[in-house]
């Protein structure tokens, strides 16, 4: 979703980072962070909606914020030693290279240049983020075939340009595009009825769809035109720090999948009803010492932030002005593509 | 002999006016008449929008879509996030305080008489040192809040003066540089001068606060709101200096060899001489700078400050008041227009003091 002439200029700064030695330390992320006792997270320049947004207090709160909460609490036992840097997309990632941040949690796709030339290394996919339609439901479509011919309003200079001119191309549906540069002036030239439909970001879809004078006057479709996995990421060649994170989505989800709630995670701790969660939650040693935490780093996990589902729920799902549905970002067994790893 | 000419009539009443101006031909009055529905149409519209169509406060269970004007309700909820950013919610009214120093200083150094070599920094140092004692905190018992935490308002009326405060000085010496008789001095400036003027400003704070991490070592690096206000005060002093400069070309040469002559030494000439005409003859065009630099502020958005433009993005950026950008916009839009209309009314006081003082 950046625009091009901020990834030019991070592109710039990021070839001045390779040819100068890169000064953060790597490899000791986890201690680093420890020493400091508190994490230094994304946070962003403004508010990008449900992912990080800022209250009326001025304290974040969103999707990939909670994301930064669940990892200071894996690694310093509480969500509070946590401090959210604001960047923008441009600065995310010379800003973990220079050390500024300790982990890049900013809704950042997995691509094959961040992960080679930028020296990031990613971590399993937390968020899979679908572009998909918004169109007026008066016409009637239900899928893409059926806005043949029709009016897209597309936001300037994004990969949503492409991934539309891709997918309608291969299907062989004409269109017509509607270029914008911010997301005000599409909002409001599909609401003025200049186009029929509105491609780009899910989330973004359900916060347009709500902030309709009448919602109801819109559908998003259910046809998925790309999918990007969004990925934690971490500076190249820290093992163990990579380790941490895969480990905490996982456990979140683990946590979903065998119904431990934010509400009830003590009593499943008390009395675990199966061997895996005892392992999971600490009463049988064994998951923080192999990843060099303590050993009730999920259990704490679990209790400040809920698991998988009710971080979702609360930010950008049901439980949110957005109510985006589940749908690829549930878990395998309800249709969606998150997984457990094997916890032995 | 000729009859004297009687003196023509002319009324000066509001009518006589209008009659004359507006209406003294047909085709006059039908383009005054077509304009003026025009202006009172619009004008009609945009005071229908803000305040009679508008909803001030949302009463229980209504929200903005009961609104048929503007909703003003949102400048209720989250003010206070535009105006203060991520600044700890308790610590608020240090922001406050810290804001009012340096606008109370700024309002201050326009008054002629802190117009001194010894007043105006030590003003100006008072005003500084109040607000980063405030705003930071870490004496008196005020907690410490990080640069990182500044926001709104205050971060960008501090960034503004930093940026004016340092850069002044700068561009007077590098306009001085510039027309310095010693050739290496003059043209080192003139390089400097017209390589950062040849660099887009984004860059060069992209450089400070992104690049400079990455290949000067921990110790040097400095605060990295710091960094941002020293290049943004670069790029300041770059172009003023070009407008100084210029304001003293427009002195005959005469002035200076005369007083040369006299014996007068180069810095007395500088003094008062050089400067004071060369600031008179450059005041158009140096108000405009500031102008310019006070709406700049916010490209600082771009490297993750919180400023008052990126608040307000941050204040519509949610789901609930998604809808109200334009009522935000208008609202950050009136706060720069007190601020830049401030800014152009002072000019044109200077100006006349200077046509009253210098006839």
């Amino acid at each position: 979703m950046m625009k091009r002439f901020t990834s030019a200029l991070a592109g710039a700064a990021l070839a001045a980072a390779v040819s100068a030695p890169v000064l953060a330390a790597s490899g000791e992320t986890v201690k680093t962070i420890q020493d400091r006792d508190s994490l230094l997270c994304t946070g962003h320049n403004g508010s990008y909606l449900g992912f990080a947004e800022v209250d009326d207090k001025g304290k974040w709160t969103g999707f990939d914020i909670e994301f930064c909460k669940a990892l200071a609490t894996a690694i310093l036992g509480s969500p509070d030693k946590l401090q959210i840097i604001p960047v923008s997309w441009a600065q995310r990632f010379p800003a973990l290279q220079s050390g500024d941040i300790d982990v890049i949690i900013k809704v950042t796709g997995w691509t094959m240049g961040r992960d080679t030339e930028l020296g990031l290394q990613f971590a399993r996919p937390y968020f899979i983020g679908p572009t998909n339609i918004l169109t007026r439901a008066e016409l009637g479509a239900t899928s893409a075939a059926d806005l043949e011919g029709g009016v897209f309003c597309i936001n300037a200079g994004t990969s949503i340009e492409r991934i539309v001119a891709d997918y309608m191309g291969a299907k062989g549906i004409s269109y017509e595009a509607l270029n914008f540069e911010k997301a005000e002036e599409l909002r409001s030239a599909l609401y003025a009825g200049r186009c029929d439909a509105l491609a780009g970001f899910g989330p973004f879809l359900a916060a347009t769809r709500f902030n309709a004078p009448n919602p109801d006057d819109f559908v998003i479709l259910d046809e998925v035109l790309a999918l990007e996995p969004e990925g934690i990421a971490a500076r190249q060649g820290d093992d163990n720090f990579i380790d941490v994170i895969n480990w905490m989505v996982s456990a979140l989800l683990m946590a979903e999948e065998h119904g431990i709630t934010q509400a009830n995670v003590d009593e499943m701790r008390a009395n675990p009803p199966s061997s895996s969660i005892g392992r999971l939650l600490g009463a049988t040693p064994g998951i923080g010492d192999r990843l060099g935490l303590s050993n009730d780093w999920a259990y704490n996990m679990i209790k400040a932030v809920g698991n998988y589902g009710e971080i979702y729920d609360r930010t950008v799902g049901e439980g949110s002005p957005y109510k985006l549905p589940r749908g690829l970002n549930n878990l395998w067994s309800k249709g969606g593509l998150h997984y457990t790893l094997v916890l032995d | 002999m000729e009859a004297a000419l009687r003196p023509p009539v002319v009324d000066t009443t509001a009518f006589g006016w209008a009659r004359r101006r507006l209406f003294a031909t047909p085709v006059d009055t039908i383009v005054t008449l077509c304009f003026g529905a025009v202006v009172v149409w619009v004008a009609l519209r945009i005071v229908d929008w803000t305040l009679i169509s508008a909803l001030w406060s949302l009463e229980d269970g209504q929200t903005c879509r009961d609104a048929a004007g503007a909703c003003w309700a949102v400048i209720e909820a989250r003010g206070r996030l535009i105006l203060f950013g991520l600044y700890p919610y308790e610590e608020h009214w240090r922001s406050t305080l810290a804001c009012l120093a340096i606008v109370a200083t700024m309002a201050l150094s326009c008054v002629p008489w802190f117009w001194s070599l010894k007043r105006l920094p030590a003003l100006w140092i008072g005003g500084f040192v109040t607000f980063v004692v405030l705003m930071h905190g870490g004496v008196f018992g005020l907690s410490v809040v990080t640069t990182e935490q500044w926001g709104g308002l205050s971060l960008t009326v501090f960034i503004f003066c930093s940026v004016a405060v340092i850069g002044m000085p700068m561009s007077i010496g590098l306009a001085l540089a510039r027309r310095s008789k010693l050739p290496v001095v003059r043209h080192v400036t003139s390089v400097f001068i017209d390589l950062f003027r040849s660099v887009p400003l984004l860059t060069i704070l992209f450089t400070a606060a992104v690049v400079i991490p990455l290949t000067v070592p921990d110790w040097a690096q400095g605060d990295k709101l710091g960094r941002v206000i020293f290049a943004f005060a670069i790029f300041f002093a770059c172009y003023q200096a070009e407008i100084i400069r210029s304001g003293m070309q427009a002195i005959p040469p005469g002035q200076e060899e005369a007083a040369a002559a006299l014996g007068m030494k180069y810095w007395s000439r500088v003094f008062d001489i050089l400067l004071p005409q060369a600031f008179r003859n450059s005041l158009p065009a140096t108000i405009n700078q500031f102008v310019i630099t006070f709406k700049e502020t916010s490209i600082v958005t771009i490297i993750g400050f919180f400023e008052i433009m990126a608040s307000a993005n941050a204040a519509v950026g949610t789901g609930e008041w998604g809808a109200q950008y334009v009522e935000v916009y208008f609202f950050v839009g009136a706060v720069y227009f007190l601020f830049v209309f401030g800014l152009s009314r002072y000019g044109a006081y200077l100006e006349k003091r200077a046509r009253l003082t210098h006839a």
